[in-house]
């Protein structure tokens, strides 16, 4: 179920919406720890992080209509729009590491968390469901979504299987959206 | 939301990321530079200025279809800022500011109206929005300077500039609306700081819809106490001429923007939500006669 936005995103967003500069200022002072942070967890540049962040917020200025304050935190919408971008970055680079290598067996099989894991209203439930996963399988799935990165690189990463990175990933999705699921009913 | 966005923000919050505070100054330049901000003008003309900014937001989404989908009166959402910027122009003609688009012929609003559309017509529907926004932006600087009471006329009706400016807020507001709807965009209300004055004006016009309509209300006091943001509670005496509010005979309740909408012509009076109390006819008939001002 999508979480109506409390009451200082809307008034927020009416100040945006009207022109009124000021509030880019505050939005930004609140928010862009958490966008600049991401960014660069995810790109691990900080002059690349630093770009994303601006387009963030400039994206929320130019097109604040897009965001809707009935479905969603302005925290998640700016972080959703970092993520996107951070991972196409990740991911241009990639192709360009790839290709300057030459050719070479390139798959990729982007994790669909968004098909697993059930909506879950409160972000504290989800991080204390992230918490309580096992470290093996916490660590997997932090992967998959935090650099966008393959099953591939996942398993490299924790030094397992592709496969084995795999299950991991999926058992630990399975896991989240069960612990959710029980909380919800 | 989506849950994996919000999975991602957690796991975000124990290891926030380090400030990048640097970089507001160039965000706040840059941002100017894609959009413009409301224009500066005085405290009471913001609430139109901050509508402009609004619709232009709107605008900045519009698609190449967008444009040429019929909104309301039969317009196009291009010729709907043609008719904003018409009507703006009259008004800053009338107070000295700043004339735009084709030189002045009609003087009363839809002869205007025809005029600027026809003009622009002629143009993108990108200049037509930076016509229309270059016009309300001259007005506002204009009237920056200008004392609220200075007598400003519109389709004859002679009142202080601030009210005109009012009204210009509200029907740009109803449009913004109109469009977002079209569009399938929900449109967040004004600031309550500028809804506030809105409905006053709103509120200060019943008596004159009700005159409008053929019905007298002098002698008659209503109260009326809209809810929400920017909302409050009002005596307002239902004659044109009454010196002032008497007793309240009448009491209407209802939502303050849908208060204002009323007033601009959107809702069917007969469906209006509201609480009514008091002698109920004449809740009605403020009801029934709020839509008498609204025009295209």
């Amino acid at each position: 179920m999508p979480v109506e936005a409390p009451y200082d995103d809307r008034l927020l967003h009416r100040r945006v919406v009207g022109g009124d500069e000021s509030a880019l200022g505050e939005v930004y002072d609140r928010l862009s720890p958490l966008i600049f942070g991401l960014a660069l967890r995810v790109t691990r540049d900080r002059v690349i992080a630093e770009d994303i962040t601006q387009e963030v917020f400039l994206v929320f200025w130019e097109r604040p209509l897009a965001y809707d304050p009935e479905r969603g935190t302005l925290r998640a919408w700016l972080a959703t729009i970092a993520h996107r971008r951070a991972v196409d970055h990740v991911r241009a680079e990639e192709r360009r590491r790839v290709s300057a290598l030459g050719p070479r067996l390139f798959e990729r099989e982007p994790a669909r968390l968004e098909d697993t894991v059930l909506a879950a209203d409160e972000a504290e439930r989800v991080r204390q469901a992230v918490t309580s996963l096992p470290d093996g399988l916490r660590e997997a799935v932090e992967l998959a979504y935090f650099g966008g990165r393959t099953y591939r690189q996942v398993g490299e990463e924790l030094g397992v299987p592709e496969g084995t990175a795999k299950s991991r990933i999926r058992l630990a999705l399975r896991r989240l959206a069960d612990a959710l699921a029980e909380e919800e009913v | 939301m989506d849950p994996v966005e919000r999975l991602y923000l957690d796991a975000m919050m124990e290891d926030p990321g380090v400030p990048a505070r640097s970089l507001r100054p160039q965000l706040l330049a840059g941002a100017r530079a894609r959009r413009r901000p409301a224009a500066p003008t005085a405290p009471w003309a913001e609430p139109y200025a901050g509508r402009v900014a609004a619709m232009d937001a709107l605008l900045a989404s519009a698609e190449d279809d967008d444009w040429s989908r019929v909104i309301v009166e039969g317009w196009t959402l291009q010729e709907l800022v043609a008719h904003l910027a018409a009507k703006d122009g009259l008004l800053a003609a009338s107070v000295g500011a700043p004339v735009l688009g084709p030189p002045m012929g009609a003087t009363d609003s839809l002869g205007r109206t025809g005029d600027v559309q026809a003009y622009e017509r002629a143009r993108s529907p990108e200049q037509t929005r930076r016509d229309w926004r270059a016009q309300a932006d001259a007005l506002c600087r204009h009237l920056a300077d200008l004392p609220p009471t200075t007598p400003a006329t519109l389709d004859g009706m002679e009142v202080p500039v601030r009210d005109q400016i009012l009204a210009r807020c509200l029907e740009t507001w109803i449009h913004t609306a109109d469009a977002a709807q079209t569009a399938r965009i929900r449109l967040p209300d004004p600031v309550a700081d500028h809804i506030r004055p809105t409905a006053d004006l709103c509120a200060r016009l019943l008596p004159w819809t009700m005159l409008l309509s053929g019905l007298d209300g002098s002698g008659r006091t209503l109260r009326l106490t809209l809810t929400g943001d920017g909302g409050g509670e009002w005596q307002v005496p239902l004659g044109v001429e009454d010196a002032g509010p008497g007793t309240p005979d009448a009491h209407i309740t209802a939502d303050v923007v849908a208060f204002c909408f009323l007033l601009g012509g959107r809702g069917d009076p007969a469906e209006f939500p509201a609480e009514l109390a008091g002698d109920l006819s004449l809740a009605r008939d403020v009801l029934t006669t709020a839509p008498a001002l609204s025009g295209p």
